[in-house]
């Protein structure tokens, strides 16, 4: 896949971070060391990219996403699961477009007269080895937070039974509650990876 | 197919042993030339036998030797060794090597040595 | 004809005067620290490894100089050589030679070492530590020659892949640019585009040109296997090599490996009898098997043939009928190719018994797989009593095919011509209904036709193929395919033009849906799916 050549033309954000897979996803092992230094350093802060689903605000990391875009035109493809919404031409990557409110059954919320303008924008996260674009219908925002804000285990977790390992915590800000994914866990499911018909 | 993985530093010495073995109706599941990646394809390839040279850029081949037999003490290893080594290919054979070859060997002699390791 | 010794001295040149680039930097790393150990560790790897390599090729001066210079360098590691100026000068000097011994491998005029530097080494290497050794002073090498690097480098494959894949961008990007500069009506930009299309055509075939290798370096592995199971069989086989030189891709080559070696191992395991039965049948004792290898067009045809028992066809039909993979009286009506493209379904063996050398649950199956998977056919011929002929049609290159576009309900599509038999258009009155399914009559032959935008597109539950009434308009176009010798007619919405593409693989996680060989970029930017035939047959047959 090309990394060069990138115009930011049609970009709403571009992080700058190329997405470096994390050592999580690299090497397992290695995962306590990082949440441990996490820990100590108390003021660490986190940039997140937070986006709507159903009527809940959601949120990724902005070093698990490559760049957010206008949703491309999108062509479909028969007889893939109903969440996989076809694949589109980004740069000259192919990549899937995934609708995560379909996936994860999340109810969407009826349109509000005069509020949708009909664009919606993609995420394009990328790791080492996949890469998928996910549609959300509001322009997405980018947010500053202190780590120690993210809860990381959550009580109500154990009782949702599901999605709970995409879930990395639930953030608190100014009295809105954001559910923090780990995509690379979503990518990785075996969910996705047996898309087969 | 019994398989097999090859170590060793050089290119050309693999070479000849993966023809060797493959011609003879072995599968060469994995080729290392250094003690690490020999580290880990023993343990993804899983072979039935490893030819090990001694002298590796990373570790000696005594510590992959070692190595391999805490994770798998049941690994049929043979030792492929140039002359000059004596002492290593002993202590090797003392840490659980089934045998050893003598570079330059001759394809028979890799093939005997070979096929009675694998009978063991 | 690239022979294996031949194969074997490239080798040995090329990783020796990597060595001998190495041994250059770690000794003058040690000149300046001798006290570097991983240097010295090195060093003492390299010449160990360049001794045994030069002995077991046969060249027994590099082997002979290393080897003194491997017993100096580990003097110095137990410290029982030091590393003085006067041994400093005696090693560089001779590592300057085992230069000069590896790139006159092949010149037979260069005379023996200089017996000076030489007797040199053996001093360093016999005296040990005894300071008073007079060193004499040799010609310094590196003042009386000039730099000289090797004409052949090793590339891995892997970045030949990546190559191959940039080419397929650029080309995509190129049709793109061609398109544009029609739209614009352009004078100037249709001319850089044109030449733009002509410099990435060149590129491309170079890439690809970089990417061949001779069939031979797989065919030439075969005699002795063929030897070998023959003995373990008590047979008599003679193999009969043709088209060593023809040229393929090598991941290519690398793909069907496993499934040639398969094949033969099969011909002379079950197909060839031994020399009693083959007299009592009146056949020469010995049995004959070929492996040929030509060029068609694009593509390499590799023929493997024996003139053993061949097939029974009986007993295919049987075990088909048994498995329940056909109803018994359609069997009857089936015609010979067709009752044999059975043996490519998974698990249908007819070896009855697991034999040393093959049989070993792989079928024939998974050898049609890996063809399939680069885009490749396969065909069986049979005559029982006379023999067996595999017909392996494989590409030349992966990168670029032949290709029919087409849409179905607004989406662009494409097949591989590889895949394709003809195109007709009829009419739907031309149509019949039959049980599930439509028939048409196609130049003589029933063909089953199928309306790809019903198969594709329709809820699962209510599909109806052999429905004329889900077609729309009077003329249809069908893209007949055939896979395993099965023909089946695909109705399409709009057909367009044959075209060049370049198909890039689906990234994970798309690359587990089957029923897609990759996607490819059109010169709109618009994203075309590119349909695997075999997959989509399969789909078919279950669904129906």
């Amino acid at each position: 896949m090309s990394k060069q050549g990138k115009k930011e033309t049609d970009s709403v954000i571009l992080s700058q971070a190329e997405s470096v897979a994390s050592p999580a996803l690299t090497d397992p092992k290695e995962s306590p060391a990082p949440e441990a230094a996490k820990v100590s350093a108390i003021t660490e802060m986190v940039h997140l990219i937070v986006f709507k689903l159903g009527a809940e605000d959601y949120a990724i990391k902005i070093d698990q996403i490559k760049e957010v875009t206008v949703t491309p035109s999108i062509t479909r493809m028969p007889r893939t699961p109903g969440f996989v919404k076809g694949v589109a031409n980004i740069r000259g990557d192919i990549i899937a477009i995934m609708n995560l409110e379909e996936r994860f059954g999340i109810r969407q919320v009826a349109e509000q007269e005069g509020a949708g303008s009909g664009v919606t924008y993609t995420l394009v996260i990328e790791a080492k080895e996949y890469s998928i674009g996910v549609i959300v219908r509001e322009m997405p925002q980018s947010l500053n937070l202190a780590v120690s804000k993210i809860d990381k285990t959550p009580a109500f977790l154990q009782d949702i039974n599901v999605h709970e390992n995409y879930i990395e915590g639930i953030a608190k800000v100014d009295n809105r509650l954001i559910i923090v994914l780990d995509m690379y866990r979503i990518l990785t499911s075996d969910e996705i990876s047996q898309l087969s018909v | 197919m019994k398989k097999i993985l090859i170590v060793d530093d050089s290119f050309y010495m693999r070479t000849m042993l993966k023809n060797m073995l493959t011609d003879a109706g072995y599968e060469v599941v994995g080729e290392a030339p250094n003690g690490q990646t020999a580290l880990e394809l023993a343990k993804t390839t899983n072979p039935d036998l490893i030819t090990l040279d001694v002298i590796l850029p990373d570790n000696t081949g005594l510590d992959v030797l070692k190595g391999i037999k805490a994770d798998q003490p049941d690994m049929k290893v043979v030792i492929v060794s140039a002359v000059g080594q004596e002492v290593i290919v002993n202590e090797a054979i003392e840490f659980g090597a089934l045998a050893y070859i003598v570079k330059p060997f001759s394809e028979e002699k890799v093939l005997e040595v070979v096929s009675k390791a694998l009978a063991e | 004809m690239k022979s294996r010794e031949q194969e074997y001295k490239e080798i040995f040149i090329a990783e020796a005067l990597e060595y001998y680039d190495a041994l250059n930097r770690h000794i003058s790393v040690l000149e300046k620290n001798p006290q570097d150990d991983q240097a010295l560790a090195e060093t003492f790897r390299l010449l160990h490894n360049l001794k045994a390599n030069a002995k077991a090729i046969g060249y027994l001066q590099i082997s002979d100089v290393s080897h003194k210079l491997e017993t100096a360098f580990s003097l110095i590691r137990s410290k029982e050589l030091s590393f003085s100026q006067e041994v400093v000068a005696v090693l560089f000097d001779g590592i300057d030679l085992l230069g000069d011994l590896i790139t006159n491998i092949d010149n037979d005029t260069y005379g023996e070492p200089d017996p000076v530097l030489m007797r040199n080494l053996d001093i360093i290497v016999d005296s040990l530590s005894d300071s008073t050794i007079e060193l004499a002073k040799v010609q310094k090498y590196n003042t009386a020659k000039s730099l000289s690097l090797s004409d052949l480098i090793y590339i891995p494959i892997k970045k030949l892949d990546h190559m191959l894949n940039l080419v397929g961008e650029l080309m995509i990007d190129r049709d793109r640019i061609i398109s544009l500069s029609r739209e614009l009506d352009n004078d100037e930009l249709k001319n850089v585009s044109s030449h733009l299309y002509r410099i990435t055509e060149d590129l491309q075939y170079s890439v690809m040109g970089a990417r061949l290798v001779n069939i031979g370096s797989l065919f030439n592995k075969f005699p002795r296997i063929v030897r070998d199971i023959a003995i373990a069989e008590n047979k008599e086989v003679n193999l009969v090599l043709e088209g060593q030189d023809i040229q393929i891709d090598r991941n290519i080559l690398q793909i069907i490996t496993d499934s040639l070696l398969h094949l033969v191992r099969n011909a002379v395991n079950h197909g060839i009898e031994s020399a009693a039965e083959r007299v009592k049948k009146g056949k020469p004792s010995t049995g004959q098997l070929s492996l040929i290898a030509r060029n068609d067009r694009d593509n390499v045809i590799i023929t493997l043939e024996d003139d053993g028992k061949g097939i029974d066809l009986k007993q295919v039909r049987d075990a088909a009928i048994e498995r329940k993979l056909i109803m018994p009286d359609v069997a009857k009506a089936l015609p010979d190719t067709e009752m044999l493209s059975f043996l490519f379904e998974p698990g249908f063996s007819l070896a009855k018994e697991v034999t040393e050398f093959s049989g070993r649950g792989v079928g024939l199956d998974v050898v049609k797989n890996a063809i399939d998977s680069m885009g490749g056919r396969i065909s069986i011929n049979s005559v029982k009593g006379k023999g067996t002929t595999f017909i392996l049609q494989l590409p030349t290159s992966i990168a670029v095919k032949g290709a029919l576009l087409f849409e179905v309900d607004n989406i662009f599509y494409a097949i591989p011509l590889i895949h394709t038999e003809q195109v007709v258009a009829i009419t739907t009155d031309e149509l019949h209904e039959v049980g599930e399914v439509m028939v048409a009559d196609i130049k003589g032959e029933t063909v089953t036709v199928v309306y790809l935008h019903e198969l594709l597109n329709a809820e699962e539950a209510d599909m109806r193929l052999g429905d004329k009434s889900k077609l729309k308009g009077q003329i249809q176009n069908i893209i007949v395919v055939s896979y395993n010798n099965r023909k089946l007619g695909l109705i399409v919405d709009k057909l367009y033009r044959q075209q060049d593409i370049v198909i890039k693989p689906l990234s994970k996680p798309l690359d587990t849906i089957d029923l897609y060989g990759g996607v490819t970029l059109l010169g709109t930017g618009k994203v075309c799916l590119v349909l695997d035939v075999p997959a989509i047959t399969r789909f078919f047959i279950t669904r129906r």
